[in-house]
């Protein structure tokens, strides 16, 4: 029993190294090829872990040769549009403003009830909305509403609105993140300013501050609700 | 894609190569050590009526530690269920040399030499193991 535990964590962690060899899409949309691979590799990764008498190393050795091979196709499809359609494919519009193309949709060996199933997971519920429904090379569609259907932007609109930023969490679970003080340009005396000024606590009893370059934040006590404060604009790093 | 990724991916390249360039070497030398104690022990036997004999004893015992020796070693590179034959057959000749069963014994030899020469043949690279 010792030999089994040890074998998988000894698996798990090479399988763990594998997909992050292989990069973070494998984790989400995978092309055919990478789905194969993926595929293959949860097969693989079993047969060492539970059989004694097999070596470990018969169930690396092709775990590391898909890595090989998967970083090859990745360096080939990279330099070759031909080779890259023919390994993953290529969009198809499967909706036009004409309708449905029913000749994609059998050659996609889609139904019409995949389709609505997908729009309606984009928000859409006639097909009457949809101007273009492209299916992509890792299955998903995308939708294309009409105009009229699409939700009015602030250009349209024609109304001014501060750039938008990525807030930066400053203190997570009542720690400081010291590389975001860095991103803020904020020192961890001005931070503890902040929390004292909001909430009149110790940095430990704060679940989570973020702020945004504008000085629009947020914070929330362990023990409390979260609130909305405004602080000075931030100075660009 | 970056450059410690190149690195990466050349290091475990290189990683497979040794791997195989070791298992190559590993299981041809082990067995073929073991095919040739063998073929020593047989010729020895060839004007032999009797299997009590120093020599031979000490033959079959190194016999046995190359076996181990070598077979604690293959098991980090093939399966251990593929190779047990030869282990099981070396670890009778004892029993047949005090047992005096010169037949026996010589059936056994030919069972090792038969094991190690298919093993060497299924265990290697070549054409009819890729398909």
């Amino acid at each position: 029993m010792f030999t089994i535990i040890i074998r998988s964590i000894l698996i798990y962690c090479i399988v763990l190294l594998v997909f992050r060899l292989m990069g973070k899409r494998q984790l989400g949309q995978m092309q055919p090829f990478e789905l194969v691979l993926t595929l293959i590799i949860a097969d693989l990764a079993t047969i060492p872990m539970a059989d004694v008498s097999i070596p470990v190393l018969h169930g690396v050795i092709p775990l590391l040769t898909l890595v090989i091979l998967h970083f090859l196709i990745t360096l080939i499809t990279r330099f070759s549009t031909f080779i890259s359609k023919v390994l993953s494919g290529k969009p198809v519009i499967l909706i036009n403003p004409k309708g449905i193309d029913y000749k994609a949709m059998k050659k996609l060996n889609l139904t019409i009830d995949d389709i609505f199933a997908a729009l309606r997971e984009q928000g859409y519920f006639t097909l009457s909305q949809i101007q273009y429904a492209i299916v992509e090379t890792n299955g998903k569609i995308s939708v294309m509403a009409k105009s009229e259907f699409s939700p009015p932007t602030c250009q349209d609109l024609k109304v001014d609105v501060d750039e938008n930023f990525i807030p930066i969490t400053l203190i997570c679970e009542g720690k400081i993140l010291k590389e975001n003080l860095a991103l803020s340009n904020l020192s961890e005396e001005k931070v503890k300013e902040i929390v004292k000024r909001q909430t009149s606590s110790k940095i430990k009893d704060v679940l989570v501050l973020t702020i945004e370059q504008s000085g629009d934040g947020y914070i929330q006590l362990k023990s409390g609700e979260g609130k909305s404060f405004q602080e000075e604009r931030l100075v660009a790093s | 894609m970056k450059l410690v990724h190149y690195i990466n991916f050349f290091l475990i390249f290189v990683f497979l190569i040794a791997i195989c360039v070791i298992e190559e070497n590993l299981v041809s030398t082990s067995l073929e050590s073991v095919q040739n104690q063998c073929c020593k022990i047989e010729n020895y036997l060839v004007e032999k009526d009797s299997l009590k004999q120093t020599e031979l004893v000490l033959m079959v015992d190194n016999l046995e530690f190359t076996w181990t020796e070598q077979e604690s070693k293959l098991c980090y590179l093939v399966n251990h269920a593929s190779v047990k034959e030869i282990g099981y057959e070396v670890s009778h000749l004892k029993g047949y040399i005090e047992n005096d069963d010169i037949d026996a014994f010589k059936v056994a030899l030919q069972a090792i030499i038969f094991y190690s020469h298919s093993y060497l043949h299924f265990m290697g690279a070549n054409f009819h193991n890729i398909l």
